[in-house]
């Protein structure tokens, strides 16, 4: 039977491990048992040694890696990873857990890409390892680790409040007797194997929880105590492999307006503004009205009002991977830049923000929610100089225009025509 | 009845009717902590940001000021007077008779038979907080125009927005159940909302059903022509007869999706989902008179037996008829 600490790396057992093994000055060493697990994993391909880790600290990589491949759908090769389901590199696995958790909650604020990215494998790595798990053993498992989580099978949904704030699961996905869900085996033998699947799918939520609360703590005492270089280094080696995964070629074809990164450069004076922070006042509505339409619309679809069409979010981007990954942070960090930061004394306007991007009053974006709201779009100079007249500082190109996006449509195609035909681009646009 | 009142029946009300202890005492305890709004003109709360430091205060501002309309939050507040120190928020939830999506009155305010239709909405709700969330400590006040459901159980009052836009959800209806499961050939089946006879997904059915058997015929649902709502209409003594399958099988699978997709859809208007996710929301007092239709929002100690054509009708307004 496999250990509950290869799913559950937060177990009594899974500490111990990592309180055991977990000497830092040792993982960037080969470790010879753990090339041989994965050389004899079955379904293993062999053929590419890049592929292979040998320590701990490539183990570790290789973990963000397969999910970062898995989500872009390009290039994903199940074969390469067959070892991070082969519960026999368990022991290694909870350990390069942790090691990623410290590294990743050391250098980046829990709400960070990188620090999302993190908690989202994680969670998939747990499924994924659940649905493997052998049927005969499976409720055994699944029990044990429920109890390592909970403390019961019983639970007051309330004991799941953190789930639900954070839309891990909905309330109505639960089942629900006098304040308790039931994930036990009481219910009804016909209503048993819907209870089933509710205990598969809690698992790989509660573990999320479990991480993010403790990229919170790790963040928490990075700011006290310097963390190893070595944390430090294998940060910054996960936050090249991200930033590499999310790079879009910045040129596209001249006189086209079409969804690409964003250029900073190209903003104009009130969006900068924004940015570097709002005093209270006008904190609010710079954040959730100007800046929340400006950018979603300058990043997915800056022709909007050329065009007039109205669009979804997901029309540009359908699984929300550019929202949740470049959009949102972006956001965040100017509401965090606020005097005072905004969200410390209004939670609520995250919920106000995914409003705003179409995904009705919630915390953030899903794709069930779309249309519960409208996409706004961004408002026109004119309102801008009512309602937010501190930001706007106009400069010579503004005079010609009555809309920011108008105006980093125009900046663009204007820095792209400087460029000219210095270095023409070829077919490199990704989307 | 239900006619606007005049400057003179508001201080008829507040100095011949009105007692401070009609106020419930949910809020008589922590009047100190609460903000306070009023409507001088009927032209909507503008006066925000009122605070009372106790009884005394309060009573004497509503005797002399007589307003339009009352208010206090549902929030208790360190600093009340400037909407600051949030301590905590009430859960609630505001069922308004003239927005009730399946309307059997067609009035254009509202009349008895849609306030009664309110009151049944009511106690769904308040029996799924209680027998599912296992929530205590329910309060209902009767607003003049429906119904407010507040919820003081301790383990709520410090939820945030998107936990109580889920409970919304649970309550009223607003996602469609999908539970599935992977049987043993590996094969995801999944159950119908009516074949679960617990938790949210009966939830889900008792709320379309009573969506299905008040329907007029004349509610826009979506992607549902006019014929399939004939057939529905033909057809729904089925369900109040709790034949789901039947039905289903009668107007089509799939057309059954698209009606269960449409009704998820009716059954979020039961309840307007902004008052639930504010957590700095103010409400109606209870005690004060909402001068638009001369009724007065009152506590309801027994939702069964209250009337609010007997319950909340004011002096004034008996003299009249
Ligand atoms: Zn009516």
């Amino acid at each position: 039977m496999i250990s509950t600490f290869f799913i559950n790396p937060f177990s009594q057992e899974a500490k111990q491990i990592v309180k055991a093994k977990g000497d830092l000055n040792k993982i960037i060493e080969e470790d010879e048992r753990l090339i041989n697990i994965i050389e004899y994993t079955s379904g293993q391909r062999l053929d590419d040694d890049s592929k292979i880790p040998g320590s701990l600290w490539e183990l570790s990589i290789k973990r963000i890696e397969w999910y970062l491949e898995k989500k872009g759908h390009r290039r994903y090769q199940p074969g390469y990873y067959r070892f991070l389901f082969n519960s026999q590199i368990a022991k290694f696995d909870v350990i390069t857990f942790h090691i990623l958790a410290q590294a990743i909650g050391a250098k980046f604020n829990p709400n960070s890409r990188e620090s999302r990215i993190f908690i989202e494998s994680e969670g998939e790595i747990v499924k994924e390892r659940l649905l493997r798990v052998e049927h005969q053993v499976r409720d055994d498992i699944i029990s044990k680790i429920l109890n390592e989580l909970l403390d019961s099978e019983k639970p007051h949904w309330i004991q799941l409040e953190k789930l639900l704030e954070n839309r891990r699961i909905k309330l109505t996905e639960l089942i629900l007797k006098d304040g308790k869900a039931i994930l036990d085996k009481s219910a009804p033998k016909r209503i048993q194997q819907i209870i089933n699947s509710i205990r598969e799918n809690i698992i790989p939520a509660l573990i999320m929880q479990k991480t993010q609360e403790y990229l919170y703590k790790v963040n928490e005492m990075a700011a006290k105590i310097e963390p190893h270089p070595i944390l430090v280094e294998l940060a910054n080696e996960i936050q090249k492999r991200i930033s590499r995964e999310f790079f879009i070629p910045k040129k596209t074809k001249p006189g086209t307006i079409k969804a690409s990164k964003l250029d900073f450069d190209a903003f104009p004076p009130c969006i900068k503004n924004t940015i570097k922070g709002v005093k209270a006042g006008n904190r609010n509505d710079a954040i959730v009205l100007l800046l929340t339409s400006f950018i979603s619309y300058a990043r997915l679809y800056p022709a909007v009002f050329k065009e007039r069409k109205p669009h979804k979010v997901s029309d540009f981007d359908p699984t929300l991977n550019i929202t949740l990954n470049e959009i949102l942070p972006l956001i965040y960090e100017a509401a965090d830049n606020c005097e005072p930061p905004l969200f410390q004394d209004d939670p609520q306007e995250k919920l106000n923000i995914t409003a705003k991007l179409g995904f009705g009053l919630h915390e953030t974006p899903r794709l069930e929610n779309e249309g519960e709201s409208k996409w706004y779009t961004p408002m026109s100079c004119e309102k801008i100089k009512i309602h937010l007249p501190i930001l706007c500082k106009p400069d010579n190109l503004c005079e010609k225009i009555q809309n920011p996006l108008t105006y980093y449509n125009r900046k663009r195609w204007q820095k792209r025509k400087e460029e000219g035909d210095r270095d023409i681009p070829r077919s490199n646009s990704r989307r | 009845m239900f006619q606007e009142a005049t400057a003179e029946d508001r201080r008829k009300y507040y100095t011949m009717e009105w007692k401070i202890e009609r106020i419930p005492d949910f809020i008589r305890e922590s009047i100190h902590l609460r903000e306070f709004g009023f409507d001088h003109t009927g032209q909507g709360p503008n006066d925000r940001y009122r605070f009372f430091r106790d009884e005394k205060f309060l009573t004497k501002f509503m005797k002399y000021r007589a307003p339009y309309a009352a208010y206090s939050s549902v929030a208790l507040y360190d600093r009340p007077w400037k909407r600051e120190g949030w301590r905590s928020s009430e859960l609630v939830f505001d069922v308004d008779a003239k927005d009730i999506p399946v309307r059997q009155c067609k009035c254009d305010n509202v009349c008895e038979k849609c306030l009664d239709q309110a009151k049944e909405i009511v106690a769904m709700i308040i029996d799924t907080l209680e027998d599912d969330l296992g929530l205590r400590e329910i309060h209902v006040i009767y607003s003049g125009r429906g119904y407010h459901i507040r919820v003081l159980d301790p383990i709520i009052l410090k939820s945030d927005s998107e936990v109580r836009s889920q409970i919304l959800k649970y309550v009223i209806g607003g996602d469609i159940p999908r539970f599935s499961y992977t049987d043993f050939e590996g094969r995801v089946r999944s159950l119908d909302h009516f074949m679960v006879p617990l938790g949210y997904p009966r939830v889900f059915t008792e709320r379309s059903r009573y969506i299905i058997l008040h329907l007029n015929g004349d509610e826009k649902i979506e992607d549902i022509t006019r014929q399939t709502m004939n057939k529905i209409l033909e057809y729904r003594d089925l369900i109040g007869a709790d034949r789901w399958g039947e039905f289903r099988d009668i107007i089509g699978p799939r057309v059954y999706e698209r009606l269960i997709k449409g009704i998820a859809k009716l059954n979020l208007q039961l309840v307007d989902a902004r008052v639930t996710v504010d957590l700095k929301r103010i409400l109606r007092l209870p005690s004060s008179l909402h001068s638009k239709v001369s009724m007065i929002c009152t506590h309801v100690e027994d939702l069964e037996s209250f009337d609010p054509l007997r319950d909340a009708v004011p002096d004034f307004v008996k003299e009249k008829s």
